[in-house]
């Protein structure tokens, strides 16, 4: 993007009921153009947003940090540069580059990076943090050539490697990455003298823009997929399992086939931080599980479920694995190496990112390896991502085995052995908490979203709550699978936000977690902050029946009303403060 | 209002937009009250990017004007 780009972003016109999201934008320079385009990046990516970049006092970055009130933004950027460590590491800045005088720049550079921290930690406790660190080359002011490294030189990048990694610990902290910026941004096309020393302003244009474009990305933190859907033959391994047989695939050096191991391996990579992948290949399903058991696989069977192998079409395929998997299919990726079936899924789901594989494209592979990254990366891997495949298989056992028994719903569920375990703890740190209000749908009692800082204040205010469940069976563990934001007032119940995720379904945890509120509060009646929303059928439906009555905005359900109507319930109830 | 002249009046219109199009081909530092220090540098930088020119940000105090702008580029692209 370039300036007048930028610029031009600015003129679109906003909806009307466009919320706003306030980001103050951190750095010890003029902030000038990097201003304009985090400005212009952010607007691109949140056009439904009124965006509103702020800054703070140049030259003082930590101090900037320290003042900053947090009733003012929503999320806070930091750029640091060398020169915010110590003056001296800038041009702009006439201190000294003796050789008398390195050890007290580092020394000073370790006490701004100290304070940073400690700014940056405080401020992260009540909004989201991004962070980019120093991208501009250091001055000649070392004594080696610069062809050679420096001892100080290597102790200043060790401070700021230590640095990003003691901060980027922190849950509400994101720290851009230097890899990433260095693809899009040549380190020697970055520093501008001239506009430094006379405007105060260090980046060249494009550098400007580029930092802007990842900080955006940043600020954004779009919902990463949650599922990848893959062909075999010459995608998963090289070869037409059909023609070759199982000995004759391959992912390995020898047979030149190894970026098909990597692809394996990747796979397997995400199917261990709690991606859900799934095969859809046109085969004999005899061959592909004996191919699956050769033991040199990397990519486990046990990772991958459900598989849809036989000769129908590959979106009847998908079709199927996304009824399994209970997600829609803007949720996943389907990777293919026939462009005709790339193109045939793509026509039936169009939300779909569908991905034709570069077989035999050795640079096309490790940019796809890349992409996917972008696609299902995140930035925290939680206990419940650990287990969902295992839930999801659970939950095909479940539905069999009910198929099976032929008895009635209630015989089923009291012999399901289940537990349900209500927290009240209100941690910031529940990323899953978090996220199950942002990504769930389905039964979601309003379909708002909350913002980190939505998020923070609301668990910062006295007068609410938030339970969360974690249901287990002896078909597995299900995690944490349902969150409730409400506030107490008096005998009365006000809920804010009820979310439980679609692997819950019918096992009654919506009624058991009614129940808890009212016994555990003492309430007489609940009132709700109900919203009808395209996709909220399931939660419309469970009110409905519930109440018997119309839904509306402001529905109400009494004690006696929910006693009355409440089916049986056989789970085993825990209560915790903190979990 | 030839190309070089429509160039411009987009490159203003992009800094300044508040302007009309009218407005622009007389617009000076003084009669613009959005064209202070900061503004005067991004539409150096707008014009370095829509020209392709390197100006020497001691150039600066002169471009006061649409006008003197005009001359700016004109002078600066005859000679690059």
């Amino acid at each position: 993007m370039n300036l007048v780009e930028a610029l031009e972003i600015f003129k679109q016109a906003l909806p009307e009921d466009a919320h706003p999201l306030r980001t103050f934008l951190a750095c010890g320079f003029t902030p000038l153009h990097l201003q304009t385009f985090l400005a212009a990046h952010l607007r691109k990516r949140l056009p439904k947003q009124r965006v509103e970049v702020k800054t703070g006092l140049f030259g003082d970055l930590a101090g900037s940090i320290e003042r900053l009130q947090t009733s003012e933004c929503d999320i806070l950027a930091v750029v640091i540069e060398w020169q915010d460590l110590d003056p001296r590491l800038g041009i702009r800045s006439l201190g000294g580059w003796r050789t008398t005088d390195l050890p007290d720049i580092l020394k000073s550079a370790n006490q701004a990076a100290a304070r940073l921290d400690q700014a940056l930690r405080r401020t992260s406790e009540f909004m989201p943090v991004c962070i980019c660190l120093p991208t501009l080359p250091l001055p000649p002011l070392f004594t080696t050539p610069t062809r050679q490294a420096g001892d100080y030189e290597l102790q200043l990048r060790q401070l700021v490697a230590s640095f990003a990694a003691s901060i980027s610990s922190g849950s509400s902290i994101r720290v851009l990455n230097a890899q990433r910026l260095d693809e899009l941004s040549p380190a020697q096309a970055r520093l501008d003298v001239q506009s430094d020393l006379m405007a105060g302003f260090p980046y060249k244009l494009p550098h400007a823009s580029a930092i802007a474009e990842l900080l955006a990305a940043l600020i954004q933190n779009p919902t990463p997929k949650k599922g990848l859907i893959t062909d075999l033959d010459n995608t998963l391994w090289a070869g037409i399992l059909g023609e070759v047989g199982t000995d004759g695939i391959s992912w390995d050096l020898d047979q030149h086939a190894h970026m098909h191991g990597l692809y394996q391996q990747f796979l397997g990579s995400l199917a261990s931080a709690g991606v859900l992948i799934a095969i859809a290949s046109k085969n004999d399903p005899a061959l592909v599980e004996k191919a699956f058991e050769r033991k040199d696989l990397i990519l486990p069977k046990e990772s991958v479920y459900p598989f849809e192998v036989h000769w129908s079409r590959k979106s009847e395929s998908v079709q199927r694995i996304l009824k399994t998997w209970n997600i829609g299919p803007e949720a996943v990726v389907f990777i293919d190496d026939s462009p005709m079936e790339v193109a045939e899924v793509k026509a039936a789901f169009p939300e779909t990112e569908c991905i034709v594989f570069p077989t035999n494209d050795y640079q096309g592979i490790w940019n796809l390896l890349k992409r996917m990254r972008d696609l299902f990366g995140k930035s925290v891997i939680s206990e419940e991502d650990s287990i969902r495949l295992k839930s999801i298989r659970g939950a095909g056992v479940l539905r069999e085995s009910l198929d099976a028994t032929g008895g009635s719903f209630d015989d089923f569920l009291q012999s399901a052995d289940a537990s349900i375990r209500f927290t009240f703890g209100k941690q910031a740190a529940d990323n899953r908490a978090f996220e199950l209000i942002n990504k769930t749908n389905q039964f979601n009692l309003n379909g708002k979203r909350l913002t980190d800082a939505a998020w923070k204040t609301y668990l910062n205010d006295p007068a609410t709550f938030v339970m969360a469940a974690s249901y287990e069976d002896k078909f597995g563990p299900l995690g944490k699978i349902a969150v409730l934001l409400g506030r107490i007032q008096g005998k009365s119940l006000r809920i804010d936000s009820w979310v439980m995720s679609c692997r819950a379904f019918s096992r009654r945890i919506e009624h058991q977690s009614l129940k808890q509120l009212f016994e555990k509060f003492d309430a007489e009646e609940i009132g709700f902050d109900y919203q009808p929303t395209p996709r909220n059928g399931p939660l419309q439906e469970f009110f409905t029946e519930l109440l018997g009555s119309p839904l509306t905005a402001d529905m109400r359900l009494s004690r006696a009303a929910f006693s009355e109507k409440s089916p049986s319930l056989f789970h085993r109830v825990e209560e915790a403060v903190n979990g | 209002m030839d190309e070089m002249e429509t160039r411009l009046a987009r490159c203003f219109s992009s800094v300044f937009p508040e302007l009309t199009a009218e407005q622009i081909p007389s617009a000076s530092m003084d009669s613009v009250p959005a064209w202070d220090s900061l503004a005067a540098v991004t539409l150096v930088a707008v014009l370095q990017e829509e020209f392709g020119l390197q100006i020497d940000l001691i150039d600066l105090p002169e471009l006061v004007s649409f006008v003197a702008v005009q001359n700016y580029v004109r002078k600066h692209k005859a000679v690059s």
